[in-house]
């Protein structure tokens, strides 16, 4: 099981972070390697690409992503399930967002739980799991620079 | 500038158990699969399919390979060297003599690769130590025997020449 | 089987970097395929070429270079073993060398290979950290040199660039004088930990005027420990037997260990402060003309 949890520190307000990360699409493409983010049910069903390299192997995974649960305007679940067929590998991801009010303005607290099944598993769980903080916090870093512009 | 790569097929041309020997092969071939499947010499087994058992272990220009991890057109201009390469139809190698008598085979199916890795050894050292048997065949794994008869099988084959 | 590719056989290094570049992500280099072909055969990776740079002279050469020495990408751990200049300018490469997998992965196996691969369980890797490693990167537009620190990125992770290839790695002779060490441990085909250190002694002195110590296998790459080097700057050889395990202790705080199958981080961290002492006092006991024939299971001393 990969983990990861961070809280990043936003300049905006709890609305603007919030209406960020309500807009599903522009929120997933802050994913590093996640492209084609589209709408398939407002606010219940989206789609989108998961690409990521590890050295030479590289993860391309067409994900499912479904909001499993909302509290607006303080945060959200999704969950992301996909294959990568090439790979054999299957990705199920949850994601939790939460929003509060903090000094700099705001705050996220980024919480991903989820499993990579498959060959891929021959990396290693460690190697996974940094991967998977590295992505998070380029998650982080982006979301920051989308909300604060 | 233009490198003109190996596509479909390749001529190679290479000395098998003392043999020459000319065919096609595939620039994906494996050299394992070309030696059981188009040259019927089923003595080197695929076993762990991964290079760290040492059942398919096969000599290249008398050192020792993994034929399963192993390009079969690099074998163009080489020796290679199986199991069935050692001794002739009338008398067994040393080796194969001295594991049948010291009891050093039971399944029987590491026992290609073992000899071949001992072969390679006794070559380069002719009376070498036990901790250098040891250390030289510690890549060939046995699942029956417990290693020390081959070992002294070995050693007993080198103290004779 | 192989999933069908095309197999290059440049025999430049523009030749190579040419269809390198055409390529892209579809192409993989090729020297041993011992790391490679595996990959390959798991389905992890898929390409629809190999660059094989065997053919390129003078990539497997082992030689002395301007006070380095110098060890050609295509070199196998086999003749790295055996090779003069290595006996004669760092031998411990040679012996370190000899251990690395098993007989039929030296045979064919290349230094270079081992590096680019970049897997964190390399011997080699860690050992040429401990000898300030630098690898030479070719490419049509000529060389660079990237201190290896800075050419392993992290797992399977170089950074060479689409249209380079490693052309050597270079290694600083220790000094003479020097009491230098290396321990391998684990039960796997690939070690689960390798510690390599070098105690420099200035001219006939009992102090150690400058220290090298290298951790891999544990985390995502092998890593220099300059605190736990520079705690042992000026040590006396009794002060490195009373001290050892303090050293090692500040080594196991600064390494960086990931879990995995071979055990998990604090498993890794523990077993890099055991080991770190134990290759301390053998270090100490060859710096003091002695060898301590210590013997621990699933261990290699060289």
């Amino acid at each position: 099981m990969i983990r990861v949890t961070r809280d990043l520190d936003v300049g905006a307000t709890p609305e603007d972070l919030w209406a960020l990360l309500w807009d599903v699409p522009r929120m997933v493409g802050c994913v590093p390697g996640c492209v084609e983010a589209r709408e398939v049910e407002p606010h219940r069903r989206y789609e989108a690409r998961l690409t990521q390299r590890v050295g030479p192997i590289t993860l391309s995974v067409p994900l499912e992503v479904t909001v499993s649960k909302v509290a607006a305007p303080s945060g959200l679940t999704l969950e992301a399930k996909g294959r990568d067929r090439l790979l054999g590998a299957t990705v199920s991801l949850s994601v939790t967002l939460a929003v509060a009010p903090s000094g700099t303005g705001s705050r996220v607290r980024v919480e991903a739980e989820g499993r990579i099944l498959g060959k891929l598993g021959a990396l290693g769980h460690g190697v996974i799991q940094r991967k998977a903080e590295e992505v998070i916090d380029e998650f982080g870093a982006r979301l920051r620079r989308a909300v604060e512009r | 500038m233009n490198v003109i790569p190996i596509r479909s097929s390749c001529s190679i041309r290479f000395t098998l158990n003392g043999r020459p020997v000319e065919l096609d092969v595939r620039p994906e071939a494996l050299l394992l699969d070309v030696l059981r499947d188009r040259l019927q010499l089923k003595g080197a087994k695929r076993s762990c399919d991964m290079q760290v058992c040492g059942a398919c272990t096969v000599l290249l220009d008398g050192a020792p390979v993994s034929a399963c991890t192993f390009l079969a057109v690099e074998a163009d201009g080489r020796e290679i060297v199986t199991v069935e390469g050692l001794g002739t139809e009338e008398r067994l190698d040393p080796l194969q003599e001295a594991f049948i008598d010291h009891a050093a085979v039971q399944c029987g199916f590491c026992t290609a690769g073992m000899l071949l890795t001992a072969k390679a050894l006794l070559a380069e050292d002719p009376a070498p130590t036990r901790q250098r048997v040891v250390h030289y065949l510690r890549g060939n794994l046995c699942r029956c025997t417990g290693y020390r008869k081959i070992v002294e099988a070995i050693l007993a084959c080198a103290h004779e020449r | 089987m192989l999933r069908p590719f095309a197999l290059y056989r440049p025999s430049t290094v523009g030749e190579a970097a040419e269809v390198l570049v055409r390529e892209g992500p579809d192409a993989a280099l090729y020297a041993g395929g011992t790391e490679v072909l595996l990959i390959l055969k798991e389905g992890l990776l898929r390409v629809r070429s190999l660059v094989d740079v065997k053919r390129i002279p003078g990539l497997d050469e082992i030689r002395r270079d301007d006070g380095h020495l110098s060890i050609g990408a295509t070199a196998t751990h086999r003749a790295l073993e055996r090779a003069p200049a290595v006996h004669a300018h760092c031998p411990i490469v040679a012996g370190v060398a000899r251990h690395v997998a098993n007989i039929r992965v030296r045979t064919i196996g290349t230094v270079g290979g081992n590096l680019a691969f970049a897997d964190p369980h390399s011997d080699l890797a860690t050992l040429f950290l401990a000898f300030d490693g630098v690898v030479r990167l070719a490419s049509p537009s000529g060389e660079r040199d990237l201190p290896l620190a800075e050419f392993v990125r992290g797992p399977y992770e170089t950074a060479r660039r689409d249209d380079e290839i490693l052309a050597a790695v270079r290694l600083a002779p220790w000094p003479a004088g020097t009491a230098g060490a290396y321990v391998k441990f684990g039960v796997h085909e690939r070690p689960t930990l390798g510690v390599a250190v070098a105690l420099m002694r200035g001219a006939g002195g009992d102090a150690v005027t400058d220290a090298r110590l290298a951790v891999g296998c544990v985390g995502p790459r092998p890593q220099r420990l300059p605190e736990a080097e520079a705690r042992m700057r000026g040590f006396t050889l009794a002060d490195l037997a009373r001290h050892a395990g303090e050293v090692a202790a500040l080594a196991a705080r600064d390494v960086d260990a990931v879990g995995d199958l071979h055990g998990s981080a604090e498993y890794k961290r523990e077993m890099t402060r055991v080991f770190v002492q134990r290759i301390l006092l053998v270090a100490g006991a060859r710096a003091a003309g002695r060898d301590t024939h210590e013997r621990y299971p699933h261990t290699v001393i060289v």
